[in-house]
């Protein structure tokens, strides 16, 4: 692949996207074990990193977080961070495999814990508070939140600053973090489901959600029309994959496969090919 | 005159807002950075307080006006405060688009001192985030002021508005304390313990629980007495001589014992509201739970009424007592004591079933539990509602056995004897003895 040029390269991510999903899902991984088994030898004498699983980048995510990481309708797990691991992955000559889902903020504490997950890609923001826990990689993707209401209601952002406002967000996130400081007379409901939290929104349950802007974007594109973005909060966050402190190894070989991939261009594939646009 | 006056007063209005537009342009030199706002994040466990003393994260955002430049910021709190062993995040912002600014952050006492690498450019969005400072610890309202460097020259920023924040709570201060502990440390790092019983987090579980746990008991008190009433009418109906009245209490007890008491809440909170019948969370709760307990309560009255031998009701009515009299004289005074172990064992049984009323939405002791366990992420909120709910139902569990205990002993003929009577006795046999006596002289 290191001879290919960049224009083969984008004919054959498709397919090589498709191969290294099913790696993914655990279901041809050997061949592509033996299709990687020369990048393998080169890497792995240098490799000063440890793996919970010879060969395999285990990484754990909250699977509700489209464009990132979802759960397509054939069941398999795809997604911008999907693609990217994948990638990565693929530089540093090993196949990824993701855990089963599991709720958004137990994924730095598993991460820390060490043992069952090597990283976490899942759209996690860098933060001071976090990096006490768990180092981070070189920032891949920046971000912002939104404040999502429906369409029909008339709220201005100042109006939902009321203690009869119930204001959704996923447990542990940024957007969490926010309603608590900006808008502390509200009543916040972390939920462990951003799709439950606009559900909410959407029914009249709870008058606001607090997400992440790709996310919100994506997911009012995809299925919930009846939804408004009322505002876009530039927070200019910087999401960074999630590596123990124990493994500074695994830190620096990721570091390492992301600059390579955000020189030869698949980075600005993969942003096209799930946000539309390069400008991101 | 007409138009002389319109000329004037337009000429007044003029000179009006000339001299309004040269008083507000002399003080107000142009600002270069123009602070939007400032805000904390909150940092009282399990509450929304942002507490003085105590690490905390300062948001402080400002937008640098066109054709200015900033190439330092310095932030100023009010005495007190401390941003020493702060970290301090720099975002620059074009709209939403993330601009590369860096910087050094130089903390010093009460200011902190952010110069970037790069200028600031025009129109952007600065925002600051100060990790791990503190505010004042006697808390008050916090004004975020200090200066900025734009063009080689320092001016003053204009001030934030107050950021409101609390002395420390005395909760706080043991939780903190705790922080401190090492023996604390060492059994939260025991994964069970810490996760199941993390000392920090009981003690803010009993604080915050507390509400719940009164509304628990709140609920179940006010049921009671409906319960018993409603339990009583139908022992009565379900043993009375028409098979009509029967009929209705064998339906209402059967339907009621055979479903899940799940089930019921859900008809009542969710089928009500439906035909239009909106009653009060709590109110519905405890009509639910006495509704409930009222058909397990007239199965222990009925059986307990049953178990008074026949032979009671022949005597009652060989003495001209009627139906009723015999009831509530002779019957039911035996009955309350009999029945009273079974009764408080459904008590307990009732006081814990509130639990399943947390799924819809009433604000007891279960629902604080899991909005706490959703917010820390960790069972030791579950395990404190468990010691809530012991806290009632233990001295109830003993109570019903010592009450168990009486009735047995006193059924079986033990116990002590009345002191009083074996006296009587004794007197009557002294004065048959003496009467003897005198008529055995008499006789003589």
């Amino acid at each position: 692949m290191t001879s290919m040029n960049r224009r083969n390269f984008v004919a054959t991510l498709g397919i090589a996207g498709t191969a290294l999903l099913a790696g993914c899902n655990g279901s041809e991984e050997a061949t592509q074990t033996t299709d990687d088994a020369q990048t393998t030898d080169d890497s792995a004498e240098e490799a000063s990193y440890t793996l919970v699983k010879e060969g395999v980048l285990t990484n754990v995510a909250e699977l509700g977080f489209s464009p990132f990481e979802y759960i397509d309708e054939d069941g398999n797990t795809v997604g911008f961070d999907v693609d990217l691991s994948n990638a990565i992955a693929e530089k540093m000559g090993l196949t990824c495999e993701w855990l089963p889902n599991q709720a958004f903020d137990t994924l730095v504490p598993t991460i820390k814990q060490g043992g069952k997950a090597d990283i976490s890609i899942a759209g996690v923001t860098i933060t001071d508070e976090r990096l006490e826990d768990v180092d981070f990689s070189d920032p891949y993707l920046n971000s912002n939140q939104a404040l999502i209401v429906a369409a029909s209601s008339d709220y201005a952002t100042e109006d939902l600053d009321a203690e009869d406002i119930q204001i959704a967000c996923q447990t542990g996130t940024t957007g969490d973090a926010w309603i608590q400081e900006n808008l502390p007379n509200a009543t916040r409901v972390p939920l462990a489901d951003v799709t439950a939290g606009m559900m909410g929104v959407s029914t009249g349950s709870y008058q606001a959600m607090v997400i992440d802007l790709p996310v919100a974007q994506n997911m009012l594109a995809q299925s919930f029309s009846d939804l408004t973005i009322l505002e876009e909060i530039p927070t200019g966050e910087q999401y960074g994959i999630a590596v123990s402190y124990d493994n500074p190894g695994l830190k620096d070989a990721i570091n390492a496969a992301l600059a390579e991939i955000e020189s030869d261009g698949t980075m600005d594939e993969l942003k096209q090919k799930w946000f539309g646009t390069t400008d991101i | 005159m007409q138009h002389r006056r319109g000329a004037l007063l337009v000429a007044l209005a003029l000179a009006l807002t000339g001299v309004f537009a040269t008083t507000l342009a002399v003080p107000q030199p142009a600002q270069a950075l123009t602070t939007e706002k400032a805000t904390a994040r909150p940092n009282e466990d399990g509450g929304d307080g942002v507490i003085g003393g105590l690490d905390t994260r300062l948001t402080w955002e400002g937008t640098v006006e066109p054709g200015e430049e900033v190439t330092s910021v310095t932030l100023t709190l009010p005495e007190g405060s401390t941003f020493d062993g702060s970290t301090t995040r720099i975002t620059a912002l074009e709209g939403l688009k993330r601009m590369d600014v860096t910087g050094e952050a130089a903390p010093a006492g009460e200011s902190i001192t952010v110069s970037f690498d790069q200028p600031v450019p025009e129109g952007s969005l600065l925002r600051l985030e100060i990790t791990n400072m503190q505010f004042p610890s006697e808390g008050g309202e916090c004004v975020v002021s200090g200066t900025y460097v734009s063009g080689g020259e320092t001016h003053d920023l204009t001030a934030s508005k107050p950021i409101e924040t609390i002395a420390n709570t005395p909760l706080q201060s043991i939780v903190n304390w705790l922080d401190e502990q090492p023996w604390v440390e060492a059994w939260n790092s025991n994964q069970f313990l810490g996760m199941f019983l993390k000392p920090q987090l009981l003690v803010t579980s009993f604080s915050s629980l507390a509400p719940g746990w009164i509304l628990c008991l709140g609920i179940v008190v006010a049921a009671y007495p409906f319960a018993i009433a409603l339990g009583l009418l139908f022992a009565m109906l379900k043993i009375s001589k028409w098979r009509i009245l029967r009929a209705v209490a064998v339906i209402y007890i059967n339907v009621l014992r055979g479903t899940p008491l799940f089930l019921q809440i859900y008809i009542m909170f969710f089928g009500l509201p439906m035909l239009n019948i909106n009653i009060d969370n709590n109110i519905l709760g405890i009509i639910v739970m006495a509704i409930n307990s009222s058909a397990y309560l007239a199965e222990i009255f009925r059986a307990g009424i049953q178990s008074i031998p026949q032979g009671q009701y022949e005597a009652a009515s060989s003495l001209g007592m009627n139906y009723v009299q015999t009831m509530f004289t002779i019957i039911l005074p035996q009955t309350v004591r009999r029945v009273i172990p079974t009764v408080t064992s459904d008590f307990i049984t009732a006081f814990k079933d509130t639990s399943l009323l947390s799924s819809v939405g009433v604000m007891e002791l279960m629902m604080f539990s899991k909005n706490l366990t959703t917010v820390s992420g960790n069972i030791t909120p579950y395990v404190a509602a468990g010691i809530f709910y012991l806290i009632v139902t233990l001295p109830l569990i003993k109570v019903v056995s010592i009450v168990e205990e009486n009735i047995a002993r006193s059924e079986r003929g033990g116990g002590p004897r009345p002191k009083r009577r074996a006296d009587v006795a004794d007197n009557a046999a002294a004065q048959i003895a003496a009467q003897s006596k005198e008529v055995a002289a008499d006789v003589c």
